[in-house]
């Protein structure tokens, strides 16, 4: 058996950080290297992606998205994960990484175009080093590994996270992408964003056992997390990064959270979940909780939070009036023009029979 | 104060109803953007669904209870003042009867041309096509194909000779060789072999014709193929040919015309079709270069190149073998034949054969030189032209060929 | 009976089957509490318990791979695939496994295999596809397809009953779409149907585009000009001769689909005509189908779909033609 990889303490600096079911040690915490406007900010980010995903979900109900993934209630990943990393490095996202995306940089609006049916794909993401969404499920994952043996070959600094859901953890593409990770010990951080529904299927009927202890099968480290702890988010983020940077290898942060709406804006989610359950999580809301963390540091204070309340709204109404007044690309552009690098000829005259059958052509 | 009518849009990837469970405002009451206005169920959930607009209730569309379809219109709200709502685009993805998403949209098709069926024909669509740049009518035809199936022959055998047409069918033989006792074999006709066949002899049944002979000096036409190839333009002399035939046919254009038994007429024609008596491995072929009067010497060589080409290959269109209104054979191109009497090829009035061009002892300015020379053969139609408009047109072609000039 | 639509007609028909034959299992993805998510096994695991309708874990392989398990050891499994888009990983387990054991062992799998498909309903991405030419490609695969809600029930009893797996591929877009239906009625796999008879043109259809083509048969009818629409209700096995008895009448075709003409299914169709009625075509098949490209955001979809006005071109021309 001397050939097995074991997974030692000594690969594990996130150990020292949690207790043992997952929250952030108060030593931890003192320790961030956080001022108080970073501190603050982390407040903001949640409040404004909280915001616009309301907006969003508002649009749809409206007419004018097709359709809308909430992640109310997960807002405490997608900021923490996303302050934790360099702007260099790359996310590899599932679909309702719509708040890790704002705090990115990527314009909310034209994020929006995907939901109103203008585009697959609004942003470069070569520019925000942010992979386009990823619907079928799991299927990011090995693109994330695949990205990350890059920065391996290339000697670069950069660090890959790939996020995805419970769900996710049952497909075999991301099975395969975590034994590559191990494998070619590539700098990924894999975060399981555990949000105890996949659609309608429970956490319970999704695997009989842990996510983040299937790590040690494929030989490296994982740890299970309080995902509604934006500090926790962000230490272990920020260690397990540090550590794929310093060419440890990958690892797994399985950050426990709640999907507190429905899967989406199709789903009807009392069918087939207890209010119960949203009541308990209702206590563990993740802004709710750092507000009052920081208004008892004495970091934030009413006037500070009306003022984020204030802009988080003039915020979302801008993206509704951007997104609203958006035009349509013209058809033969956003139909053909992406799918080749050099068109075929026969693809080109397609998109011009195409193009001169419209009105107008 | 404008009224902006709010229509159920689709509010779950295809649905087309919803059931109104119940309003959460009432008429006159104001709303803000984003206000609950009531609560709906469609066939995927129960969804709440928020004012698009700011201002004051109008008109609520719809009883509790009542069924919505996706398009309908939901509630009348006047707009608190002229704002940004009245650029608000209307429902995106409704897909309910006739919600457009989008203002793009194909053209209408046009007014459609109709044509009848034109029964149980059978017959491959290629002969379907032929006939129709012949002018067959094929439910004129009885097939000699298996099953009745009217074949690309008959079709040739009913454009030679519509009278015939009927009595095809019957005539048709086995399509094997059936070999006999005596040594002597048979060979079945079909094809071009019987096309050939019948419009030969169209022609010397129906054709009074006569051959005059003439011989012309090539040498400027050689030297012009000379310069012309050390220029990189090698040329065959069927070009210079066909373009001095079209010259004196333009001089003598009752030589492309042809004769109209039923009404005792002369049918004078425009343009200049020039067919070529081509050699393939399935017989004589005559593709037919279009419009040879508008063309200069390159663009006839390249499309008579073609023409023949294709004829060999078998890869021409039938209407690329039809409509000639004079006929060019090259009979010296493949052996030493100096010449012949061709024989027309109906319906036209006139048809060129050239010799094999060769040195040739020939007098010029009273002394005997080796000069390159060829015959020319025309067979003319006497209905139309007597013989000396056919010794005018020869001696025409002549000069043409012997002033050609690189 | 009142009129039910699709969607309500394959639960019946779930419901009936579950009822008649104990071995008859559902699962998937979301069939269970929910009830699918587009309502397809509504209450089912509800009457008929946690062990024969149950969610699986969000793995499509393993869905369709323990059918096989399941069918070997004497169950006739019905497995949902929730989204035309998410077939992909179940491609190998369906190619190498679902179509090809019983030519390896001489099992037959009584496995059907239902999934949502096509365009037209708004959807994001990998929600709209139309992928059943990969499957009607495949040896030893039946594959269907229903446009009506009486076709609906029958065709799924009709595939449940089948000794050997079916793909049942359902038109999302008709979920909604409503009429009496017979439960008695048999509809036997491999037989295609006249929706509307007609003289002119014959314009053949399955699933989503059923409805479209009868929508243009009417407004030609308008015009004096009679098409005659077949729904094929099966790509494999083809009921060529529904089609060529319509084809001897009209000697004109268009076949239509919501997936690209490029490899469609249409040029199955369309090689099958012209090889069997060369002599009496007078027009060119023509195929209509989705553009060459990959299906586009929701707003163009209905640019990019053939439509009414795009199958009546096509007649046109095919009458033109000859």
């Amino acid at each position: 058996m001397a050939d097995v990889v074991r997974v030692v303490a000594a690969d594990d600096p996130l150990r020292a950080l949690f207790s043992p079911a997952g929250e952030l040690t108060a030593e931890a915490r003192s320790r961030l290297g956080l001022d108080a406007a970073a501190l603050r900010e982390l407040y903001r980010n949640m409040v404004l992606i909280r915001r616009a995903d309301q907006e969003a979900l508002n649009l749809q109900r409206q007419g004018e998205l097709g359709l809308w993934g909430q992640f109310l209630g997960q807002e405490a990943i997608h900021v923490g994960a996303m302050t934790a990393l360099r702007a260099t490095d790359w996310v590899f996202p599932s679909y309702r990484e719509f708040g890790m995306a704002m705090v990115r940089g990527i314009d909310p609006a034209e994020m929006l175009t995907l939901f109103r049916g203008l585009s697959h794909g609004p942003w470069d993401p070569r520019r925000y080093h942010f992979a386009p969404l990823a619907i079928p499920v799991a299927t990011q994952v090995p693109h994330a590994v695949g990205f990350a043996m890059g920065c391996r070959l290339k000697h670069g600094d950069e660090v890959v996270l790939s996020t995805f859901g419970d769900g996710a953890t049952s497909e075999g593409d991301w099975h395969e992408a975590m034994n590559f990770a191990g494998v070619f010990k590539t700098p990924v951080v894999f975060l399981c964003q555990n949000n105890y529904w996949a659609i309608s299927v429970p956490l319970s009927k999704q695997t009989a056992g842990s996510i983040a202890d299937r790590a040690l099968g494929y030989g490296f480290p994982g740890i299970r997390i309080d995902g509604n702890d934006v500090l926790g988010v962000y230490a272990a983020v920020a260690a397990a990064a540090d550590r794929a940077r310093q060419g440890d290898g990958p690892y797994l942060i399985e950050a426990v959270t709640y999907r507190m709406g429905a899967h989406t804006s199709s789903d009807d989610p009392t069918r087939y979940r207890p209010e119960s359950e949203l009541e308990a999580w209702n206590a563990k809301d993740p802004i709710a909780r750092y507000r009052a963390w920081l208004e008892q540091q004495g970091i934030i204070d009413e006037g500070t939070v009306a003022a984020i309340a204030d802009a988080a709204e003039s915020a979302a109404q801008a993206m509704r009036a951007r997104l609203t007044a958006m035009p349509t690309p013209p058809p033969g552009e956003a139909i053909f023009g992406r799918v080749y690098s050099n068109p075929p000829e026969s693809f080109l005259r397609e998109r011009e029979e195409f193009e001169s059958s419209l009105e107008g052509s | 104060m404008a009224d902006q009518t709010f229509r159920l849009p689709d509010l779950g990837e295809g649905l087309t109803e919803a059931q109104l469970v119940a309003w959460r405002v009432e008429e006159g009451g104001r709303v803000d953007v984003n206000t609950p206005l009531c609560e709906v169920e469609t066939a995927k959930a129960v969804v709440v669904i928020p004012s698009p607009w700011a201002g004051t209730i109008h008109k609520l569309h719809a009883r509790p209870g009542a069924s919505v379809a996706v398009g309908e219109p939901l509630v009348t709200i006047t707009a608190a003042e002229a704002t940004q709502a009245e650029a608000t685009p209307g429902t995106l993805v409704g897909y309910g009867p006739g919600a457009p998403e989008s203002g793009i949209r194909r053209k209408a098709r046009t007014a459609p041309a109709v044509t009848e069926s034109s029964g149980d024909v059978r017959a491959a669509p290629f002969v379907r096509q032929l006939a129709k740049d012949m002018g067959v009518d094929l439910t004129q035809l009885t097939g000699s194909g298996p099953g009745g199936r009217i074949t690309r022959a008959d079709v040739e055998a009913a454009a030679a000779s519509p009278a015939a047409a009927s009595s095809l069918a019957a005539a048709s033989s086995p399509t094997t060789a059936a070999p006999s006792t005596d040594g002597e074999r048979r060979i079945s006709v079909v094809g071009i072999r019987k096309a050939i066949a019948r419009q030969m002899v169209r022609s010397v049944s129906t054709i009074p014709q006569f051959t005059e002979f003439a011989v012309f000096d090539a040498t400027n036409l050689m030297a012009a193929r000379e310069e012309g190839k050390a220029s990189g333009r090698s040329m065959t002399p069927l070009p210079y040919f066909i373009a001095a035939v079209v010259k004196a046919v333009r001089a003598y254009p009752l030589m492309n015309s042809s004769w109209d038994e039923s009404r005792d007429e002369i049918i004078v024609k425009q343009p200049v079709n020039v067919g070529i008596a081509v050699n393939t491995s399935q017989g004589l072929l005559v593709p037919v270069l279009r419009g040879a009067d508008q063309l200069e010497l390159t663009a006839i060589a390249e499309k008579s190149a073609k023409l023949i080409e294709g004829a060999r290959a078998g890869t021409l269109l039938p209407g690329e073998m039809s409509g000639g209104t004079i006929t060019v054979t090259n009979v010296g191109a493949s052996g030493p034949v100096e010449t012949g009497t061709p024989i027309i090829n109906p319906p036209e009035c006139c048809v060129v054969a050239f010799g094999a061009i060769k040195p040739r002892p020939m007098v010029v300015q009273g002394q005997v030189v080796a000069r390159s020379g060829a015959w020319i053969s025309i067979s003319v139609d006497h209905r139309i032209v007597d013989g000396a408009l056919a010794t005018e047109f020869l001696t025409a072609l002549v000069s043409e060929l012997e002033s050609i000039s690189a | 009976m009142e009129p039910v639509t699709m969607a309500k007609a394959i639960n019946l028909s779930l419901r009936d089957a579950l009822t008649r034959d104990e071995n008859v299992l559902i699962f998937g993805e979301d069939v269970g509490a929910l009830g699918g998510v587009f309502r397809i096994t509504d209450g089912l695991q509800k009457a008929f318990g946690e062990e024969r309708v149950f969610d699986t874990p969000l793995a499509e392989s393993s869905i369709v791979g323990i059918a096989v398990g399941l069918a070997l050891r004497g169950f006739k499994p019905v497995p949902e695939i929730q989204f035309d888009g998410f077939i992909y990983p179940a491609f190998e387990q369906i190619v190498s496994h679902v179509a090809k054991y019983r030519n390896r062992s001489g099992v037959p799998l009584p496995i059907t295999i239902r999934v949502p498909f096509g365009g037209h309903i708004g959807a994001v991405e990998h929600h709209s596809e139309s992928p059943e030419a990969y499957f009607a490609h495949t040896a030893g695969l039946k594959v269907v397809t229903p446009s009506t809600p009486a076709d609906a029930y029958a065709l799924l009893q009709a595939a449940i009953d089948d000794p050997d797996p079916v793909i049942f591929f359902e038109p999302k877009a008709r979920y909604y779409l409503k009429e009496e239906i017979d439960t008695a009625a048999r509809v036997p796999i491999g037989k295609a149907r006249v929706a509307q008879e007609g003289s002119g043109v014959t314009v053949i259809a399955y699933g989503p585009t059923v409805s479209i083509a009868l929508q243009a048969a009417k407004t030609a009818a308008a015009e004096k000009i009679s098409l005659e629409v077949i729904d094929l209700r099966s790509l494999s096995p083809l009921d060529m001769d529904t089609v060529m008895a319509s084809v001897r009448k009209t000697h004109r075709a268009v076949v239509v689909h919501e997936a690209p003409v490029f490899c469609g299914f249409g040029a199955e169709v369309a090689a099958r005509i012209s090889h069997d009625a060369f002599d009496l075509l007078e027009a060119p098949v023509a195929r209509l189908g989705g553009l060459n490209a990959p299906y586009p955001p929701a707003r163009y979809e209905k640019l990019y779909l053939p439509d009414v006005d795009r199958i009546l071109q096509a007649a046109d021309a095919a009458l033109a033609y000859g």
